[in-house]
């Protein structure tokens, strides 16, 4: 009896953080709707939906990783090269192969470059047993050179109408197409994190190596494709970005990294491992990219709106400290 | 009764083991680059590596102190910016006050640089240390706060109007040669190397990071000295702005933007454990020495710069690699 | 005076008790630690603190040194009534401790880690050469040949041990606390330290002393002290008590009734070591069976090998030469999922790194050794997790874990809970081989009673069952065959009505006193 009466008690205990994030979010869009009422205009909302579908992106990268209590730095490489590499096969491609096959050959590329950055963070994380921090952060220092290298520092102009308009442009049934691949990714990234044995083995081994470990499961082996997953998402990002600006940028991710961990942590992965589910870079890309849209409309000086992220990252670190002595 | 016995391996192997690779692989690329290139060794160059060597040296051991208790300091290239724009603007502002006296007003304009990098510092050590928030997250919101702040100040533009004094002395002045920048990082060198090595001071912050709870139960206030850590590294930090601000002639807020991720590369190639409790104040100066003579090299042979970050990314994880192998190998034998 | 020591038989020393705790009360949240404790220690003595894991006895020196606070009640220290006592105020007026759980900093030297917090100084330099000559007055007194500039990390653990114990002892104390101090010395290293320990005793240091090694107790204590469940139970004389009594006092009932009974029905073998040396050298020249419808026990000192032979047989600890079988299959390149897919099961004593992930849920704790078994994934891949619910529910059911839900994290749960669940795993496929490593370490008595219930429950269905345990009492009266083990080796085997406290004690001394015999014939 008295468990029943503990268990509802705890119940609306746990319930108060997963309300807490979107009531912040309504009230940041109702604060800005209120100063200016653009914030609620058509055009600024499909904006809106668009700019968090591909931030979306980053932030899973991100959660896949910080669930194995682990970083990934080179997010940002990874968008940037993407960007340049994919939009290099594209112009290269074209006049011989012509649009449709061209377009195919760069977003392809574009994947496999995010898995092969992935595994190589993978492969030295999990089998060379370094800090993931140290090796992503030397990645990211490797693969931005590499994007300003072979792009010669230079933007790529020229991509073909085709590409920006079908990763970009499009909408299915008034939905903008990034905000659909977005949806059909979470959907993905939820499933595997909740239904798949290899979700539930990240889980587990952020928590405790050793746990997994004697449980009988391949901790490498999952700790691997955590990485590579994670480098896969974020040249997702990549492509719709460059879609986005409509050329190839060799410092396209570059204000990316931070983000998108504040993003995955503010929405309530913690980075002591082992929590966070999809509703993390969710509710996380939400809120940072309604606040700096709010902030633009507002014509907030750009060089305030850092300030602003930075005070909400350290909150929501508190937040995330907070959580963890109560439980 | 064998701990003696099995504690104390060859000599040559202790000594190895004592200093380490770092100096045999700068020993070697100095005397390649000077092979290949003799301009190398011209005073004219040496003196600019030296120079580079001394800004990343005096960054690099103040991430090294708070590396060694633990956390991680993401905010200095930031700070770097503030403290350069901060400083500028109160020299600035003081010569339109009508202040004569020229030493009056640098001195009080580096003050004015240095106490918004104390108040970050304070800020990062109370976050950290007091509410127990990831080290990463602080800093980097630290670091995101600290550089729009500089931004908006100078809305883009760089700070001139500073005392002739400023830029000509602190900035190129030389003693026997050498720039001052060096002068100062042989002191906090020194300043370092005998804490580390002499002081309680030196012991705590290792102790701290090495074991948090033990050295509790050892009656050590933990808190304080890892606050004292993000403190100092910010005030490293701010020492670092006011030279950089002197040598470029303005108070710009793009200063130091490649510094934080230097500053880390610098300790981890240096040998600074990421775990805590491990860091050696000499190995981070030759390390510091190492990465500017590689890139002065890498400059000197004409190799693109933007391959620059892809070797420095190659040797970081050469480095670790290279560390973590020597960890494993020797749990391995215990 | 003497009011707050009731008991039998109480000896009445001169002078002033150093600590004198009454009626004090410690709760951490809903669970009550101590409940009105009281305890006495006089100059001179050694007390012992006796009781099972969990009845309070860390919680209660940790109150004495000031690394905990207390709710209520009363705490003189040297006749002075205290309240909040920092570590360091408790050095300082000279209580020293050696914690059984390490306070040594790894990356340090041994000398740095024994001044740590109290280095002399000359002005602001350290006095290193004064620091290294009363290291080694120190060191060459307690007759611990360790190297002072050694670093910690570098040390066996018997040596980090040492370290440890000289710390508390590198400065004049009056009251020394010795948590477990020689869990993981040899013999002679124990030996040494009993030798102090009389010789502080005699300078009229108050003595301190957790354990619940008899031998040692016999040895050493004036007075006992036993704790049960977080309350006072008794303080007696040792001269005058045994150890029978001393352990009814412990568990609160006759040992007679508090193991159950097995019933033995050897069967097939199912698990095989074949002259199996472990690379770490922490076992060495390992042979024996383990019989399916028997309770294997291994009992010895810790630190003596008996649970890295469990995780070898669970492919936790590299095999430097032999072999171990399995149903009539070698285990070659070992490791935890071959050893689940041989049907070994293996419950860690380190639940908190090992065991349990701690801020998981009970859920995802009781099914992860068996996320490949069709019943919990199809494919191998997707998870059945209605299953793996109604698995959870059975077992709360069945083990009687309490715990707020199921939704609840691992951590949530009390010690025995944890124990539980963890055992739940054991269940949640097919094995026939199960291996308990320290099966009821900090766990209560009731949950220790039901863990029993499920090892004969399994005995009896025909499982095989290994148990290592530092609880004599606990491996003698559940095994039907007991291996003992001294410093890496088997060294003696005991079978059915043999396994008797006197044969298993007279197997530990017999030894002693030969190898010791050995040593002092060494040049």
């Amino acid at each position: 009896m008295s468990e029943q009466t503990q268990t509802s008690g705890l119940d609306l205990r746990a319930l108060g953080p997963h309300l807490l994030l979107p009531l912040a979010i309504v009230a940041v869009i109702a604060v800005f709707a209120m100063l200016q009422p653009a914030m609620l205009s058509g055009d600024n909302v499909v904006n809106i939906m668009k700019q968090s579908s591909l931030f979306f992106f980053v932030a899973c990268a991100q959660l896949v990783v910080i669930i194995t209590r682990g970083f990934d730095l080179s997010v940002g490489a990874t968008v940037s090269l993407v960007s340049v590499a994919s939009s290099m096969v594209m112009t290269a491609l074209i006049p011989s192969l012509g649009d449709g096959l061209g377009i195919f050959a760069g977003v392809v590329i574009g994947l496999l470059i995010g898995a092969a950055i992935g595994a190589v963070n993978g492969l030295l994380v999990a089998y060379g047993r370094i800090n993931p921090f140290v090796v992503t952060l030397a990645t990211m220092s490797i693969f931005t050179g590499v994007a300003t290298t072979i792009s010669g520092g230079f933007p790529i102009f020229n991509l073909p109408d085709a590409f920006t308009f079908a990763f970009n442009q499009m909408t299915i049934l008034l939905l903008p197409i990034p905000l659909i691949i977005a949806g059909l990714v979470a959907y993905g990234l939820h499933f595997a994190l909740t239904r798949t044995v290899h979700g539930r083995v990240l889980y587990v081994l952020g928590d405790s190596n050793e746990v997994a470990h004697v449980g009988g499961r391949r901790v490498k082996e999952h700790l691997f494709f955590a990485y590579v997953t994670s480098g896969v998402l974020a040249s997702i990002a990549g492509l719709l970005m460059t879609a986005q600006t409509g050329s190839g940028e060799p410092n396209l991710g570059t204000s990316l990294v931070l983000s998108s961990i504040a993003a995955a942590v503010i929405g309530g992965a913690s980075l002591r491992g082992g929590t966070g589910g999809i509703s993390a870079p969710v509710y996380g890309s939400l809120l940072i990219v309604c606040l700096s849209i709010g902030m633009n409309l507002q014509q907030i000086n750009g060089s305030l709106q850092p300030v602003v992220i930075g005070a909400i990252l350290v909150f929501g670190a508190a937040l995330d400290a907070y959580r963890t002595k109560v439980r | 009764m064998t701990a003696i016995a099995a504690s104390q391996p060859s000599r040559l192997g202790r000594v190895m083991k004592a200093i380490g690779i770092l100096p045999v692989v700068l020993l070697i690329t100095c005397v390649l680059l000077a092979l290949y290139e003799p301009r190398f060794l011209r005073t004219s160059n040496l003196i600019n590596v030296l120079r580079n060597a001394s800004f990343l040296a005096i960054i690099s051991a103040g991430q090294m102190l708070v590396i060694i208790v633990g956390g991680f300091d993401i905010s200095v290239g930031a700070i770097v910016a503030l403290t350069s724009v901060s400083s500028a603007l109160s020299m600035a502002g003081l010569t339109s006050m009508g202040v004569e006296s020229a030493p009056m007003i640098v001195f009080l304009g580096c003050l004015g640089g240095l106490i918004p990098a104390l108040i970050v510092g304070v800020a990062n050590g109370f976050f950290v240390s007091v509410m127990k928030i990831s080290p990463f997250m602080v800093t980097i919101g630290t670091m995101t706060m600290a550089a729009g702040i500089a931004g908006y100040v100078t809305g883009g533009t760089p700070i001139y109007d500073m005392p002739e004094l400023f830029t000509r002395e602190i900035g190129r002045g030389r003693l026997m040669e050498l720039p001052y920048v060096v002068y100062a990082a042989v002191i906090v060198l020194m300043v370092l190397w005998y804490m580390q090595t002499q002081t309680r001071l030196g012991r705590y912050f290792y102790a701290v990071g090495g074991n948090e709870k033990a050295s509790r139960l050892s009656g050590l206030n933990t808190r304080k000295y890892i606050w004292l850590a993000y403190i100092l590294s910010a005030l490293l930090a701010g020492i670092v702005g006011i030279f950089l601000t002197a040598r470029v002639g303005s108070g710009e807020a793009t200063l130091g933007s490649n510094l934080m991720l230097e500053s880390i590369s610098v300790a981890v190639i240096g040998g600074v454990a990421l775990k805590g409790g491990v860091g050696r104040i000499q190995m981070v100066a030759l390390s510091a020495i190492f990465l500017s003579v590689l890139s002065n090299g890498m400059s000197l042979a004409r190799i693109d710069s933007k391959y620059h970050i892809i070797i420095i990314g190659l040797v970081i994880i050469i480095a670790v690699a290279a560390e973590s192998y020597r960890e494993n190998r020797r749990s391995g034998h215990v | 005076m003497n009011a707050t020591s009731t008991g039998p038989g109480v000896v009445s020393t001169p002078g002033t008790p150093l600590v004198e705790i009454s009626h004090l009360d410690k709760s951490y949240g809903a669970f009550k630690a101590l409940e009105d404790m009281q305890f006495e220690l006089r100059p001179g003595e050694v007390h012992v603190l006796f009781g099972e894991n969990g009845a309070g006895k860390s919680t209660l020196i940790q109150i004495i040194c000031g690394v905990q606070n207390y709710d209520s009640g009363e705490y003189r220290l040297f006749g002075e009534a205290l309240t909040g006592l920092t570590p360091a105020m408790a050095h300082e007026k000279g209580v020293s401790i050696v914690f059984q759980e390490f306070s040594l900093i790894p990356d340090m030297t041994v000398e740095e880690n024994l001044f740590l917090g109290h280095e002399m100084t000359g002005g602001w330099r350290l006095a290193k050469s004064a620091m290294r000559a009363k290291v080694q007055s120190v060191l060459s007194r307690l007759g611990f040949h360790l190297d002072p500039a050694a670093r910690v990390s570098s040390l066996r653990r018997a040596h980090q041990q040492m370290v440890e114990i000289a710390k508390a002892l590198l400065w004049d104390c009056r009251v020394l606390i010795l948590d477990e101090p020689t869990a993981s010395l040899t013999d002679q290293e124990a030996a040494q330290l009993f030798d102090i320990i009389e010789q502080l005793r005699d300078e009229g240091l108050g003595i301190i002393y957790v354990s619940h090694r008899m031998p040692e107790i016999t040895r050493l204590a004036d007075r006992i002290t036993v704790l049960r469940d977080g309350k006072y139970i008794a303080t007696v004389n040792q001269c005058d008590t045994s150890e029978k009594e001393l352990v009814q006092l412990m568990t609160g009932r006759s040992f007679e009734n508090f193991f159950p009974h097995i019933e033995r029905t050897p069967g097939e073998t199912v698990l095989t070591f074949d002259n199996v040396t472990l690379q770490s050298g922490l076992a060495e020249n390992l042979s024996f069976e383990v019989r399916r419808g028997e309770v294997l026990g291994f009992a010895g000192l810790a630190g003596c090998g008996k649970s890295e032979v469990l995780r070898a047989a669970f492919g936790l600890e590299r095999i430097a030469t032999g072999r171990i079988t399995a149903n009539g299959v070698a285990l070659e390149k070992h490791n935890p999922r071959k050893a689940l897919s041989n049907r070994i099961c293996y419950f860690p004593s380190d639940r908190s790194t090992e065991g349990l992930a701690m801020h998981q849920s009970l859920t995802f704790n009781s099914t992860i050794a068996a996320l490949d078994d069709p019943v919990f994934s199809r494919g191998k891949t997707l998870l059945n997790r209605r299953a793996e619910r109604g698995f959870t529910e059975k077992m709360i059911d069945k083990l009687k874990i309490r715990t707020p839900g199921l939704t609840a994290k691992a951590d949530q749960l009390s010690g025995g809970n944890k124990q539980k669940l963890m055992i739940a795993r054991g269940l949640s496929r097919e094995f026939d081989v199960f291996l308990f490593d320290e099966p009821t370490v900090g766990v209560d008595i009731q949950a220790k009673l039901e863990i029993y219930d499920v090892i004969k429950a399994l005995t009896e269905e025909g499982k095989a069952v290994v148990i290592a345990s530092s609880e004599l009492a606990e491996v003698m009266h559940m095994s039907h065959r007991v291996l003992v083990m001294r410093e890496g080796h088997i060294v003696g085997e005991l079978d059915g009505e043999d396994v008797t406290e006197n044969a298993v004690l007279s197997h530990f001394f017999d030894h002693e006193s030969e190898s010791q015999a050995e040593e002092h014939h060494a040049p």
